[in-house]
């Protein structure tokens, strides 16, 4: 172990004045570098650190223990160093999984180049102590809308993907997938295990919220542990893990030990199920009832449309059967009365007029006879003519004119005479 | 009254068929009025008909399908 004086902290540059800025002509030897390194590491001071003991060796006839240190939100750890005699009197009976807290100053190892914690006194944090910090944080969270109703996200009625978080092979994985394939055999699901409990658990929980967070098929993520005791589920109650949650946008069920059992995760949580059994009826619909609402849904619309149908068919044939549409003849009857009364108006008015006709004939022929020459043509006289002119007048010819003359028995053609 | 005149939907095939059989009942329509609005009548009351058979073909159609892909 190396026992380096505490170097003063530079105040004005960050290489003392003794020594020349390096450069590639002048480079710094390994010690010089290494003097400088432990010089700024020394300047931290002493600190109170809070973390999780990943790793205790206790070497038999060893003075000094080593501890790996870890932090209980992410994937960070530091080498600590501490006496024997530290450890015996703040934390006689530390295991691997404890929380401590404890006083410690960096070390620099100029050997190995190497940083470890020195601590020179360790108090083991209880489990009552615990529940106290995790009832401040609950109360923080609150305080800051990490639990606020109006903040939770409504879960999809039928996800694509169902991711799940949980501890491979275990009763929790069990439970989620049998009984959501129960309900929606078609149910998709992406599972990632991880560390439910110990160290490892919030890093790699929150890693695998991130990953499934970030799969565009994942609409739904139920995180499931099985019930265990009370330091068994201190992970889903660590400060970072319920950020992640609240920070997620995909949907996030929570579904954490038994009924009773409420870490800060399940306020968190945009649904807190009180089992995996529970989960996987939140994340998926009862195929069964629903295929049955499906089947009185489609009864009810056969009906309304066969109704629908069956009354127009009524209405449509009320109007086909009124006479003037299914006897369109009562439409010709009337007139086909008319037309034959006409018909034979007509025809006796013309007979009425053909006979009057008739006797108006015989009185003008009687007439016509009773002014006619012809009765005296048969008692000897003639007509004389020539061309259309009748003679009255001998005067009115000369010797050699054509004359024409019309006798009872016929017509005779005549020549002037000489005088 | 040309055949290519688009076809009116039910309803209105309804309508103008209720309003043909009200003109024809009145009477005082001439001869050829009344004769068209009687084959005005037949057409309408034939396009009420197809939409009603057509509507519950498509039922049946419709049925039958989901009885063929459900059984």
């Amino acid at each position: 172990m190396s026992t380096n004086a505490p170097v003063p902290p530079a105040t004005t540059a960050t290489t003392p004045a003794t020594t020349p800025a390096s450069s590639a002509e002048h480079p710094w030897p390994v010690r010089v570098v290494s003097q400088k390194i432990a010089a700024w590491i020394a300047r931290l001071g002493w600190v109170w650190v809070d973390g999780q003991v990943a790793q205790i060796s206790r070497r038999p006839g060893a003075q000094v223990v080593f501890l790996t240190l870890r932090d209980p939100s992410a994937d960070l750890s530091l080498t600590v160093t501490a006496h024997r005699d530290v450890l015996d009197a703040g934390a006689p009976n530390l295991a691997e999984g404890a929380r401590v807290v404890l006083r410690a100053r960096p070390d620099y190892f100029p050997g190995r180049g190497t940083l470890s914690l020195r601590a020179d006194e360790i108090r083991q944090v209880g489990l009552g102590e615990l529940l106290a910090r995790i009832e401040r944080l609950k109360k923080l969270l609150a305080a800051e809308g990490l639990f606020d109703p109006r903040r939770k996200r409504a879960l999809p009625f039928l996800p694509g993907t169902v991711g799940l978080v949980t501890g491979r092979a275990s009763a929790a994985e069990h439970d989620v997938l049998t009984n959501a394939r129960k309900r929606w055999p078609a149910v998709r699901f992406r599972v990632l295990a991880v560390a439910v409990q110990g160290p490892a658990a919030v890093p790699q929980i929150i890693d695998a919220i991130a990953e499934l967070d970030r799969d565009p098929a994942v609409d739904v993520i139920v995180l499931a542990r099985g019930g265990g005791g009370v330091e068994d589920l201190l992970a889903f109650s660590d400060e970072a893990l319920c950020r992640a949650v609240f920070a997620a946008r995909t949907p996030i069920v929570s579904a954490i030990g038994h009924e009773t059992d409420t870490p800060l995760v399940d306020y968190v949580a945009d649904v807190r199920a009180s089992t995996p059994t529970d989960a996987a009826k939140r994340v998926v619909p009862d195929l069964a009832e629903e295929s049955r609402a499906i089947a009185v849904a489609r009864a009810r619309l056969d009906r309304a449309i066969g109704a629908l149908l069956d009354r127009e068919q009524q209405r449509l044939d009320a109007v086909r059967s009124r006479p003037v549409l299914a006897r369109p003849e009562v439409l010709l009857d009337g007139r086909t009365g008319e037309v034959a009364a006409l018909r034979e108006r007509a025809r006796v008015t013309v007979a009425h007029r053909l006979d009057r006709a008739g006797t108006d004939l015989t009185h003008t022929l009687a007439r016509l006879r009773a002014v006619s020459p012809a009765a005296t043509l048969a008692r000897g006289y003639a007509i004389v003519s020539r061309g259309a002119a009748v003679l009255r007048d001998p005067a009115e010819v000369s010797p050699g004119d054509p004359l024409h003359i019309r006798l009872a028995g016929g017509d005779l053609a005549a020549t002037v005479a000489p005088s | 009254m040309s055949e290519r005149e688009p076809q009116p939907g039910y309803e209105q095939a309804r309508a103008e068929l209720a309003t043909v059989v009200e003109r024809l009942e009145a009477g005082g329509a001439t001869l050829e009025e009344s004769l068209a609005l009687w084959e005005r009548g037949e057409v309408l009351a034939g396009i009420c008909q197809r939409w009603l058979d057509g509507a519950r073909e498509r039922l049946a159609a419709a049925r039958e399908s989901r009885d063929a892909g459900t059984g």
